[in-house]
């Protein structure tokens, strides 16, 4: 997956909880399919969270990564 | 659509007006619509003069520490979370007509982030589609 390039990159580092993931819906509702978003945080719910988001709003996750306490998401808008 | 979240909510606690902020925000994100009812103790945080948010005593410790470590993260307050989740989705909020009128506050005291001063029965009839809680 290292070939494939964000087309938007949301960083919420540092960001608690729910933060991260209105800062990654605010993005979502600007974005269109195929758009490719990539979000960065350190709060440790993030990762299930955005799983839980996912799968509800039908979008594909790429990938669910982390490195040195930061969480980065990529995610494929599918379902806009 | 998906079903809502309705939230009574009654404590004036800290922890729990900041568990309605953060549910509601969570909510929002997700599409769900959000109706909170605001009644007894929960009222005067509702008006534009609140009172200092006050802290369970059984958990005095655990309260402050919890205090502390959001405000080191930066974490939002609970009315800054319910206006980002008022924002970002269909969310209201709703004070308790008759507890606004026994602790004798008027309309013109309500807060901006006030929907409406209504009745249970005007929160309950938009309820056949939420699920709901009392916090």
């Amino acid at each position: 997956m290292s070939d494939v390039q964000p087309t938007i990159t949301v960083d919420a580092r540092g960001v608690a909880c729910p933060g991260p993931l209105t800062s990654l819906i605010k993005a979502y509702r600007k974005a269109k399919n195929g758009d490719i978003i990539e979000v960065l945080a350190t709060d440790a719910g993030f990762k299930a969270d955005v799983e839980a988001w996912v799968k509800r709003t039908g979008n594909e996750l790429l990938s669910l990564t982390e490195e040195n306490g930061v969480i980065k998401a990529l995610i494929k808008v599918t379902a806009r | 659509m998906s079903k809502g979240l309705g939230i009574v909510l009654y404590s004036g606690k800290a922890d729990t007006l900041m568990l309605a902020g953060v549910l509601a925000q969570t909510a929002a994100n997700y599409d769900m619509p959000v109706r909170i009812f605001v009644t007894s103790f929960a009222t005067p945080y509702f008006m534009k003069e609140k009172p200092e948010p006050r802290i369970p005593k059984e958990f005095a410790d655990w309260a402050q520490k919890m205090f502390e470590g959001m405000a080191k993260m930066n974490a939002p307050s609970w009315y800054d979370m319910l206006k980002e989740a008022k924002e970002l989705g269909d969310v209201k909020i709703m004070v308790c007509s008759m507890t606004m009128e026994a602790m004798g506050f008027s309309k013109d005291q309500v807060d901006p982030i006030v929907d409406d001063v209504v009745g249970a029965a005007t929160f309950l009839a938009e309820m056949t589609d939420y699920e709901v809680i009392f916090v």
